[in-house]
């Protein structure tokens, strides 16, 4: 036992001098022990361009109220799902009887999301709605972002009008969002009517007023009315209140028919803007060489969408597109068959997606101009004229895109389907479009005040005179009567592939109607998308889903 | 005095005497083993001091006394003693199964494998796989239990997974760290596999931990082959082999097409046999080693040249390796310096070749002159393109015009010092420095429809990525084995670790060429040629990573009490620069215990029977640096626009998380070793808990807009045993067979998911299923499990297939979604992951003969097979490709949706290896200018038993993503390890190969 502990004392003896050791490496070590970590390809802090950039503040052709490149990225953010496939847009438009995106097959199934949106099924896991979610609160985030830091009171007018807008689209598709207003920052989920409260309050107070009436006054807001159709000026933030107001009765259960219709008359009796008719022209982009019968020209209503379309006078407010520098429309590749890529020699190959219903195309009456607009049909041809062949259809090789289609799926016909040509294609280009996206237009504003004076005065014939404005400038003749369902067909017709289909089937009680293979009585929870189960998901108990999901 | 010194010279006369009355003869011999020569045994002429040590390849030559005796000895051998007689002798030893004093190599030293407590396997070269082996991966392929390489088809170029024990990780970080002669993260690349050793792979917790935050995903040391033996010898190593499409993807013939109403473009083309071609492979290894003195040295120089199935795929490589060791001062001081340098050119070839050599119109003509119709040949370079059709591309234009290669060059060097202060104390320093760069060229012409935008404005298109990669280690560690008592021995170790890595990256891409006269990538800045006009015709990226830093401190303790009796220890504190603030540093204990209960039962003729127990935590690190702090993003948008400028963005694409850290693995470990003198078997059984996987969390997109943050969070539970067994059923002189078998099974259950309820991944893609997701995660769920509606074998009218009512509802809802299978009529349809692999390895050796065949087989695993999923069904609408046309193939389906019909059981048992080789008995005369020559004939992957009807059935580990129209896969630089079980179409094709080898020795 005694033998041990010496034996174990030298070995302690012995262990201490390799500790020694070994503790003087670390002493060496620790002064290397440093694990500051300084990162050199990624931004750390924001870069403060402005006073630098050519677009600050009064520069470059931003022009009146255009604010500086700090402005450019909250804009920017609405380009994001506005105009593209996957988001906002698609789940917007797919789920009205406007159009559908037919599975070609084995083409476009996409695990039944579309016909999903389509039919009012989407359940809370479907992708789109979802990424509708992700497009608009990246808005709310920059603006909030952007919102934190120092701004002019024009600046700070602006994007709180833009943030509104995108609470607007959030109350209008999920009703209970939360209301966030600080970068990074979280809230309580918000009913739908306090989402809509907060979109109201928000509006107003930039317009500078308590209320819409006939006779405000907008000298205190600090918006401008200038006339630049990438910012937002009292006119669009108007615009935005107007369409509001049109559906705040299934946003928060109470009726702003007058202030819809004072807001959208106030615009159209001092914003200067003019409903573009035939004598507005523009040269036509898409107009092929090899095909005499197309126009040199574009006029009217056809220029309001047009690849030139900007600073179209009837453009209150608009998202600025454009192939190089702004991306991210390509309703081209959307919708048009493979090998109509040869008609407008476009940069890539188009998907073969989107086809309109064959009942809406036919609402249009021969010689309207809108139907000669917004709908690609027929047997089509190449730039040098020559029929286009779909090689893959060995019966049936022409390519001619027909009203009808067979069905919604599985097969439906490759070429089945008029394809959506509102917002026209231009000779070689590219994947990303060049024209505007009008988010406030005068054309709609006639249509608020409208069905705002229908409305408040329970009288639809009423809304005829603005209606037959609309009608008159697309070449077709005046009505003599209006119901609730003809103003809905011709604001159908007039808004187009604009997004606001959705909102007007829900308000005029037809969203739960059949149409085509899309079945009715899926129920009125589906007047709200689902709140995306991604989102719950991630907010630990803070988010809950809408009822019927 | 005067008596001790008369008696030795008595003594020294008796020996001279003796000496020169008995004959001295000489004696040459060779000693081996059952595997092959070894070298360093020691000959010794019994009763004289008189002896000599076998060389490099297990030879001898000695003078001794006519009759004498000999005792051959070798560490871990049994001792042989034998009368020198006819020379020359051959002597084979035999393992001593109860000494097992076989040294493996461990982190920051080596032990005796006998005292290792931790599941450890060593394997030598000549246990390596045989054949064309181009990266040292695959040189263990189905050799070591729990050990996955999946190196799914044959791509020259491809990186081979490894996978120990399963999913380490959710995140993208799941392949071992690799330490290449003590140098940690050494790239597997910069070796020959010629060249190595020994690997060890370090598999449980309690052997990796010693490697602290990066060990999580085992450890696998390499160890390259050093100078040896006490003459120069030079060793010439040469193959020649060819390879072949092992199996290709069943399309329809011609007529078949046609007959099933596919559009008929008039010609016939077998476009697979287009694209394809028989591979030559060249493999040329030199080396010359020796050692004066004490120094030692190896030098080796491997020049491989392969060819894959694809036209234009394959490389050229040269390599070279210098080790050189010397011993100073006593030999007290050991220098070893040892520098590798691989320089590969690649040809990687376009694989999209393969996809749409599987799937272009049969009847389509090559040349666009062919064309049924009129055709704009000269817009494509004179091939035919079925325009308008989705997802198509002449599959000869694709593998001609266009071309993918690139370079890259490896170099690395090391200095290890080593002073013996005392006999059993001594400081080792280490330092090396690494520096890899990687260039690759992608140019597509004006012509080529593939990614060349024939049918677009701006044509052509030229890639550029640069890669430059540098790492310098520096450690420092003391070990000390005090001599403490006769039953106990103690070993410590302790030191320090500082590795710095560097990385930049820029690529560029431009389009827009002139014409297609001539490759413009080679003049981009050519003044004049043309104009660089568009923004949209260039673009560029950069990336900078920073001095990312790891720093550690460690320490072990080995005790053995009674040489029976093991306890192991050892702690490593290390932190690293890509953890928050917060959290930098991390520790990492492990603990083992060993028995050899054989020394206290002596049971009857077992050799060893050891039992031992470890438990280690290890780590894993983020896969980027930054994501603990705060970036934005920003953009500088160009002249016309409203927005001209530059703008940052007020979010970068993912929310900051200062508290990042580790990710965490405990492991449990429990082993069982057994051998007789014939049988060797080692049963391992574990339990790893994986928890705060660095992982993308889901944020609300309402708080930050990218919907995303890099954290830790869930759990993931692996449970799993591993049996090797090594038996040898026939040992004689004349013959030895000996037959292995490595088993390995674990199931891995995502406990808690990260990633929130349950989610579908693997998306299958388009044309046709985007948001197909097919494989389930799923909080206490196995991973890796297929889920769809299961065909009931019948269609309805239009031909789509009916499902089945697995809820019994009365309805059918078939939607790849969570609420299909949670309430509607989804079920499992198959796993992605084996529920068991076996290897079986059979050695024989017959006179001058080895004969090696490796069988290996993976089973009760699935995959989708994604040729089938969208063109086996007849669809109308897609008569213009052809159709998938397999055994399983039902013309009444006509319409494409995924099914239990289109996943596959994709068990399989192939025939991996099957080498034979032969040695020339050499003649006297030439045995003095050759020390030995062999030849060996090899096949690879030979035959496959599987019913999967794909082109190779081997399981997916993890998903690359899909692809469509010529793009590129969407994560094919980081595939999803939760996503196994897709088979993709954008895989390179299995390949088979024949060789030839030569092996001489001088």
């Amino acid at each position: 036992m005694k033998i041990k502990k010496i034996k174990d004392m030298k070995f302690i003896q012995k262990s201490k001098l390799f500790v020694g050791l070994i503790s003087g490496f670390l002493v060496l070590g620790i002064s290397c022990t440093d694990l500051e970590e300084d990162l050199q390809t990624e931004l750390t802090e924001q870069i403060n361009t402005e006073g630098t950039s050519p677009s600050s503040e009064s520069g470059g052709n931003g022009g009146n109220g255009a604010g500086g490149a700090i402005l450019a990225g909250p804009y920017s953010q609405l380009r994001e799902g506005s105009a593209n496939h996957g988001g906002y847009w698609s789940v917007q438009s797919v789920s009205t009887d406007e159009m559908a995106i037919t599975q070609k097959g084995g083409d476009w199934y996409d695990g039944g999301i579309w016909i999903d949106v389509h039919k009012h099924t989407q359940g809370p896991t479907n992708g789109p709605v979802n990424d509708a979610w992700g497009q608009l609160y990246g808005g709310v985030n920059e603006c909030n972002d952007k919102l934190s830091g120092t701004l002019s009171a024009n600046e700070e007018a602006q994007i709180r009008t833009l943030r509104a807008f995108f609470f607007m689209r959030l109350v209008d598709m999920y009703g209970r969002v939360k209301i966030i207003t600080t970068p990074g920052g979280n809230a309580p989920q918000s009913t739908r009517l306090e989402v809509y409260q907060f979109v109201e309050s928000e509006l107003l107070d930039v317009l500078g007023i308590a209320a819409v009436s006939p006779t405000m006054d907008l000298s205190g807001s600090d918006l401008t009315t200038g006339d630049d159709k990438y910012r937002i000026n009292q006119f669009a933030a108007l615009g935005v209140l107007a369409k509001l107001y049109l559906n705040a009765e299934v946003y928060s259960g109470t009726a702003m028919y007058q202030e819809a219709h004072d807001a959208a008359d106030y615009i159209i009796n001092n914003g200067g803007y003019t409903l573009v008719d035939a004598s507005y022209e523009k040269n036509n982009l898409g107009a092929r060489p090899g095909v005499d019968s197309d126009p040199e020209m574009l006029t009217g209503y056809a220029t309001i969408f047009a690849p030139n379309n900007q600073n179209n006078p009837e453009i209150i407010w608009s998202i600025e597109f454009d192939a190089v520098t702004a991306g991210n429309m390509n309703y081209s590749q959307m919708t048009l068959h493979y090998s109509s890529q040869f008609s407008w020699n476009l940069q890539s190959q188009p998907w073969n997606g989107y086809v309109a219903l064959e009942e809406f195309y036919n609402s249009y009456e021969d010689g309207d101009a809108r139907k000669e607009i917004n709908f690609i049909v027929g047997e089509q041809f190449d730039s040098g004229g020559n029929t286009i062949v779909d090689y893959s259809d060995s019966a049936d090789p022409v390519l001619n895109y027909t009203p009808a289609v067979n069905e919604l799926e599985p097969n439906a016909q490759r070429d089945g389907g008029t394809r959506l040509g509102k917002f026209s294609f231009e000779q070689f280009g590219k994947d990303n479009m060049n024209n505007d996206f009008p988010l406030v237009r005068l054309g709609e504003m006639y249509l608020i005040r409208a069905e705002g004076l229908a409305r408040v005065s329970g009288d639809w014939s009423m809304a005829m005179a603005d209606v037959n404005m609309l009608r008159t400038r697309a070449g077709v003749s005046a009505i003599t009567s209006v119901t609730a369902d003809t103003f809905l067909a011709e604001r159908g017709r007039e808004m187009f592939m604009e997004t606001t289909r959705r909102s007007d089937l829900i308000r005029f009680g037809k969203w739960d109607d059949a149409w085509w293979e899309k079945a009715g009585g899926v129920g009125a929870h589906a007047e709200l998308m689902p709140i995306p189960q991604e989102q719950i998901d991630a907010s630990s108990g803070s988010l809950s889903q809408n009822p019927g999901y | 005095m005067k008596i001790i010194l008369l008696r030795s010279l008595l003594l020294l006369g008796a020996f001279l005497c003796f000496g020169y009355v008995q004959a001295q003869q000489e004696i040459t011999g060779t000693v081996s083993d059952n595997s092959g020569p070894l070298p360093g045994a020691s000959v010794i002429e019994i009763g004289t001091t008189n002896g000599t040590q076998t060389d490099f390849d297990g030879n001898f030559t000695l003078s001794v006394a006519e009759g004498a005796q000999l005792k051959i000895s070798y560490i871990g051998y049994l001792d042989t003693t034998l009368e020198a007689s006819d020379s020359p002798i051959s002597i084979t030893l035999q393992e001593d199964a109860q000494a097992l004093e076989e040294v493996v190599v461990v982190g920051y030293g080596s032990q005796n494998k006998k005292e290792i407590t931790s599941a450890v396997v060593q394997l030598d070269a000549e246990e390596f796989n045989k054949g064309v082996v181009n990266s040292p991966a695959q040189l263990l392929q189905g050799k070591v239990a729990g050990l996955t390489i999946a190196n799914r088809g044959g791509d020259p170029n491809g990186q081979s997974q490894i996978r120990l024990r399963g999913l380490s990780t959710t995140g993208a970080n799941a392949e071992p760290l690799v330490v290449v002669d003590g140098i940690i993260g050494a790239s597997l690349n910069n070796i020959d596999p010629n060249d190595i050793e020994n690997i060890n792979v370090l598999k449980d917790g309690s052997a990796a931990a010693i490697y602290g935050s990066r060990a999580s995903s085992g450890v696998i040391l390499v160890t390259t082959k050093k100078g040896r033996g006490d003459t120069t010898s030079f060793e010439y190593n040469g193959q020649a082999s060819v390879s072949t499409i092992s199996k290709s993807v069943d399309v329809m013939s011609t007529q078949e097409f046609i007959d099933a109403g596919g559009v008929n473009l008039g010609a016939d083309n077998d476009w697979l046999d287009l694209v394809t071609q028989t591979g030559a492979n060249y493999v040329n290894n030199f080396s010359v080693s020796g050692s004066t003195g004490s120094t030692n040295y190896r030098v080796s120089g491997n020049l491989r040249s392969t060819e894959g199935i694809l036209r234009n795929s394959g490389f050229d490589q040269f390599n070279t390796r210098a080790n050189i060791n010397t011993k100073i001062l006593d030999d007290r001081l050991s220098i070893g310096f040892n520098a590798s340098y691989t320089n590969r050119k690649s040809e990687f070839g376009l694989t999209d070749g393969l996809r749409y050599g599987v799937l272009y119109n049969p009847t389509a003509p090559i040349y666009g002159v062919d064309s049924p119709f009129a055709f704009n040949s000269a817009q494509f370079g004179g091939y035919f393109e079925a325009l308008g059709l989705f997802d198509s591309f002449n599959p000869v234009s694709i593998v001609e015009q266009n071309k993918n290669y690139g370079k890259r060059i490896e170099f690395l060097a090391g200095l290890n010092v080593k002073f013996a202060i005392t006999d059993n104390l001594s400081v080792t320093g280490l330092y090396s420095k690494q520096n890899n760069t990687k260039r690759e060229n992608q140019y597509y012409p004006t012509t080529s429809h593939y990614r060349g935008n024939a049918t677009s404005t701006t044509k052509g298109r030229a890639d550029f990525i640069n890669e430059d990669f540098e790492s310098d280690l520096f450690e420092i560690y003391g070990t000390y084995n005090p001599s403490i008592s006769d039953k106990l021995t103690m070993g410590l170790t302790g030191g320090y670790s500082w590795q710095e890595q560097n990385e930049k990256r820029s690529t560029f891409a431009f389009a827009d060429f002139p014409d297609a006269s001539r490759d413009w990538s080679d003049n981009i800045f050519s003044s004049g040629a043309f104009q660089l006009g568009g923004v949209d015709r260039i673009g560029g990226g950069s990336y900078t990573r920073p001095d990312d830093r790891i720093i550690a401190f460690f320490s072990r303790v080995n005790m053995t009490w009674d040489n029976a009796i093991f306890f192991n220890a050892s702690i490593r504190h290390e932190g690293s620069t890509r953890f928050g603030p917060d959290n930098k540093w991390g520790t990492f204990p492990a603990i083992g215990l060993g028995a050899d209960l054989n020394k206290y039962l002596e049971l009857k003729n077992v050799n060893l029977l050891k039992v031992r127990f470890g438990y280690g935590v290890t780590g894993a690190l983020p896969f980027e640096n930054g994501y603990s702090q705060e970036i934005f993003s920003f953009a500088n948008v160009p002249p016309g626009s409203s927005e001209t400028g530059w703008q940052t963005l007020g979010s970068g694409n993912r929310a900051p998380n200062p508290d990042l850290k580790w990710e965490e693995k405990h492991e449990i470990n429990f082993g069982i070793e057994f051998g007789t003198d014939r049988l060797s078997a080692v049963l391992d059984i574990y339990n790893r808990d994986i928890e705060d996987f660095i992982t993308d969390i889901a944020v609300e997109t309402s708080v930050h807009p990218s919907g995303l943050m890099i954290g830790n969070a869930g759990r993931l539970n692996t449970k799993g045993i591993e049996l090797t067994l090594n038996y040898d059923l026939i040992k004689n002189e004349k013959l030895t067979y000996n037959t292995g078998i490595v088993f390995s099974t674990y199931k891995s259950v995502l406990e808690e998911n990260a990633l929130g309820s349950a989610t579908f991944r693997g998306n299958l893609g388009a044309p046709g299923q985007n948001d197909t997701n097919v494989v389930l995660v799923q909080e206490g769920e196995e991973i890796g499990q297929i889920i769809g509606a299961e065909w009931t074998g019948e269609v309805d009218a239009n031909g789509s297939q009916t499902f089945v009512d697995i809820d019994g509802d009365g309805t059918i809802e078939t939607e790849q979604t969570v609420e299909a299978y949670n309430e509607g009529d989804l079920t499992v349809l198959g796993k992605g992951i084996p529920d068991f692999e076996l290897g079986w390895t059979n050695r024989v050796s017959i006179g001058n003969w080895d004969i090696n065949a490796f069988f290996r087989g993976q089973f009760g695993h699935s995959l989708v097979n994604n040729y089938r999923v969208f063109f086996e069904p007849q669809v109308g609408s897609q008569t213009g490709y052809n159709f998938v046309n397999t055994e399983l193939a039902d013309s009444r389906i006509k319409t494409a949706k995924f099914s239990s019909h289109y996943v596959e059981k994709a068990d399989f048992f192939r025939l991996d290896n099957l080498s034979v080789s032969y040695s020339f008995n050499l003649g006297e005369k030439t045995a003095k200018y050759i020390k030995g020559l062999s030849m060996n004939i090899a096949g690879q992957n030979l035959f496959t038993l599987t019913s999967y009807t794909g082109n190779d059935p081997e399981a997916s580990l993890a998903d690359i993503g899909s692809t469509d129209n010529g793009g590129r896969p969407a994560r094919i630089d980081n595939p999803d390890p939760l996503v196994p079980g897709i088979d993709r179409r954008s895989n390179y094709f299995a390949s088979r190969t024949f060789s030839v080898g030569l092996v001489a020795k001088f």
